[in-house]
């Protein structure tokens, strides 16, 4: 619990500078919703998400895991489905790479990203 | 009692610099190669999934079972109230964390994710013999921090026998959980006996004081103090009953075992035809760790020899380490029964092979290279050792 | 919805959208719910596996092992040798000392009731789902390696090397342990296991083991079946016949 107040703080504290950039990346197909107009229907709070994605994250996975409750919302596969981009040769780049979505920010604010150890770094071959 | 005094070792020779530098090698070697196999994954190590348990953990195992069994002296002292032992009991305590230390760390090390270690701390399964032991190791630091601290403050001193009473009966309980490890795991052969934890707690009682006993010689040498026979030569006895009860202990295990039927397996395995294990076994922990330590104690040409007693000391430990790789890796070298009554053709059986790689052996070496470190450093800061042990000395003690 | 389909079943299942009921036999029903289920799994249900032996040909359950590499995305690696490699499913065969006969059996995770490997865990990473499925939380695994110990059928394999392109839905991690999920992340989409997928004939039967209507409880009723390792009393999901 105390590891998690610490990402906590951190990520409060790193907001503040992060939430003044606007990302650079943030791939393809939140890229397209966002030109859309549609990012508001995803994510209706952005300072929301900034901020508390790694407590979604994590009720969402022991919900999915152990109760084998599976739903969309809060899901990391939907998050890297639509925030990973393609490179020059139309192949998706591991989101958690250098200059990537994930990465650009945990960067910044210096915490590590414990996910992608285990997790798909790239949509889906057939998306 | 007042005339015990206790002094830092000065720590400024020569001596001390080689063994500082030489164990600090060791431990960076070790430190290298954990980050080797961390950084590659386990690939690189001669673990596999039917050897899940490689040398790291004969080592921490060996470590954390010696280190319950050195604490043995202050017990004596304290809980017994023999006062020959009261000079030592400081040293005892220290040399018992030291040893735990050495043995977690190494534990730690070899983990497949290290790096999550938070989480060993935060969520625990209260039925796991492995949480309880988290439990029993931290809380083995806590009390015998606390009982040090007893003996070193003069005004808690009059304390220091019921503390020493906690960390006696919180070292058998620690020692038991240990065996309970290996004497709970049902499904192999080579384990499922609860003997397993009280020969766990003799063993302590064997390794432990055979650490100690070098530990105290070589301080005492190579800082010039005097260290008295009289309380030597009941070191030394001690250490004599200790490795034979270990012996009876081995003696009954076999023997229960081999009488059913499931077991004669991996009975005859370890003690007839399994190659590498059996002459471990009847080589190293029986002869060398076991007989000719005790010749070495008791044979009147020997005995009462200062060099015979660290070799037989020496032996000992090199013996037990033996008889913890024989007990890990024998155990699950031999495969499970899983078919009562059926052969396994294929897919699964045969003996596992295991070749430790370097890293991990260094890694598991170093565990007495942080636990030896961790004294030599602790004796020149804090005032453990007695100025002198003196057999007049000790006479006055009583 | 079919009358077969009780009236707790209904309730019970209230939150799926759609219902797929399939009659196979007379009395038997497979039940199958398209959409994902939001509300967690509960113990009314417990999945099970039914292995034939006599039924399965030694085609069939090299089938069965690639069933579950190709969906689960394990058997790639490139650095470990031996029994260094993961195995969460695998081919055994094995003789009986006495008249000699040989049968071929898939092993893998046997999902017990009691199992040992989660009683050991000192950190909850191995854990049971209500409806009796056995799983490894990665997350919570520090890689300790006791529950590949304590288990008695050789199901886990630890990830030795560092793994990359994992299936979307199966991730795995250098460092931890990792085993057969009875295919979960099919199982609640309503689907079979990959590996009792794979088998044309019936010799591998999936269900809900308290499922009085199901084909598997059925089955189980009828035939004469046995746990590996019963003696240990740790009342297995997968079950063999002919063995």
């Amino acid at each position: 619990m105390s590891r998690l107040l610490v990402v906590f703080i951190s990520l409060l504290i790193g907001s503040i500078s992060v939430h003044a950039d606007s990302h650079i990346n943030i791939g393809d197909r939140a890229q397209e919703l966002k030109d859309e107009g549609k990012s508001k229907d995803i994510h209706p709070d952005l300072r929301e998400i900034r901020i508390m994605h790694p407590e979604f994250l994590q009720h969402k996975r022991d919900e999915t895991l152990r109760q084998g409750v599976r739903t969309k919302r809060n899901s990391l596969k939907a998050c890297v489905n639509c925030h990973s981009a393609a490179d020059t040769n139309d192949e998706y780049v591991p989101i958690d790479q250098h200059g990537q979505f994930c990465s650009t920010c945990h960067q910044k604010v210096g915490t590590s990203v414990d996910c992608f150890s285990c997790h798909r770094t790239t949509p889906k071959e057939d998306l | 009692m007042s005339a015990i005094r206790y002094l830092q070792t000065e720590g400024r020779s020569f001596g001390f610099y080689a063994l500082v530098a030489g164990l600090g090698v060791l431990i960076l070697a070790a430190l290298g190669g954990v980050y080797y196999m961390e950084h590659n994954g386990h690939w690189v190590s001669g673990m596999s999934n039917r050897i899940v348990w490689g040398m790291p953990h004969v080592f921490a195992l060996f470590l954390i079972v010696a280190a319950s069994g050195a604490l043995n002296v202050a017990s004596i002292s304290s809980v017994f109230n023999k006062k020959a032992y009261k000079p030592l009991s400081r040293l005892s305590g220290l040399v018992a964390l030291a040893l735990l230390a050495g043995g977690l760390t190494v534990l730690v090390l070899d983990l497949g994710r290290p790096d999550r270690l938070i989480i060993a701390m935060t969520s625990y399964n209260f039925k796991s013999i492995f949480a309880w032991n988290i439990i029993l190791y931290n809380g083995f630091f806590v009390i015998v921090a606390v009982y040090l601290w007893m003996m070193f403050e003069r005004r808690m001193n009059k304390f220091s026998h019921k503390a020493g009473l906690a960390a006696f009966t919180w070292r058998l309980i620690l020692t038991t959980g240990t065996g309970s490890i290996f004497g709970f795991l049902v499904s192999r052969q080579a384990y499922d006996a609860v003997i397993m934890a009280p020969m766990f707690v003799i063993m302590s009682f064997a390794f432990g004081l055979a650490f100690f006993v070098l530990v105290l010689m070589a301080s005492y040498k190579w800082t010039e103090r005097q260290l008295g026979d009289a309380i030597v030569d009941r070191l030394s006895n001690l250490l004599g009953v200790f490795v034979a009860a270990v012996i009876y202990f081995v003696a009954v295990y076999h023997l229960g075992n081999l009488y059913l039927a499931e077991n004669t397996g991996v009975e005859n395995f370890i003690l007839f035809d399994g190659g590498i294990y059996t002459q471990l076994f009847w080589y190293g922990q029986i002869i060398l760790g076991g007989l000719i330590p005790m010749a070495l104690i008791y044979h009147p040409a020997t005995k009462g020899n200062r060099s015979m007693l660290g070799l037989a000391s020496v032996l000992i430990i090199i013996g037990g380490i033996i008889q913890l790789y024989v007990i890990i890796i024998g155990g699950q070298a031999y495969p499970m029964e899983m078919f009562p009554g059926k052969e396994i053709l294929e897919g699964y059986g045969g003996i596992a092979q295991y070749t430790p790689s370097l890293p991990e052996t260094v890694l598991g070496v170093s565990g007495i290279a942080v636990a030896v470190i961790a004294i030599t450093f602790a004796v020149k800061l804090l005032p453990f050792l007695p100025e002198s042990l003196a057999d007049t000395n000790h006479k006055d003690c009583k | 919805m079919s009358k077969n389909l009780n009236r707790r079943d209904f309730i019970k299942t209230t939150t799926a959208t759609t219902a797929g009921v399939a009659t196979i036999a007379s009395g038997i029903t497979l039940t199958t719910f398209v959409n994902a289920n939001e509300s967690p799994v509960t113990d009314e249900k417990r999945w099970g596996m039914l292995i034939d032996t006599n039924k399965l040909t030694e085609a069939d359950i090299d089938e069965m092992v690639n069933a579950c590499q190709e969906e689960q995305g394990w058997g790639g690696e490139t650095h470990s040798t031996g029994d260094q490699k993961p195995r969460w499913i695998k081919k055994l065969k094995v003789q009986d000392k006495t008249t000699k006969k040989i049968t071929s059996l898939p092993l893998m995770c046997q999902h017990c009731e009691k199992p040992p490997c989660v009683d050991v865990c000192p950190t909850n990473a191995s854990m049971k789902r209500e409806d009796g499925i056995v799983l490894v939380d990665r997350h919570l695994c520090i890689g300790c390696r006791y529950c590949m110990m304590a288990c008695p059928y050789d199901a886990r394999s630890f990830a030795h090397e560092t793994i990359t392109d994992q299936k979307e839905h199966m991730p795995r991690g250098k460092g931890t342990v990792e085993a057969c999920t009875m295919c979960v992340h099919r199982v609640d989409k309503g689907e079979s296991p990959a590996c009792a997928e794979a088998v044309d004939s019936d010799a591998v039967i999936f269900g809900d083991l308290y499922d009085a209507n199901s084909k598997i409880n059925q089955t189980l009723k009828k035939i004469q079946s046995s746990q590996i390792r019963a003696d240990l009393n740790l009342n297995t999901g997968v079950r063999y016949s002919g063995i």
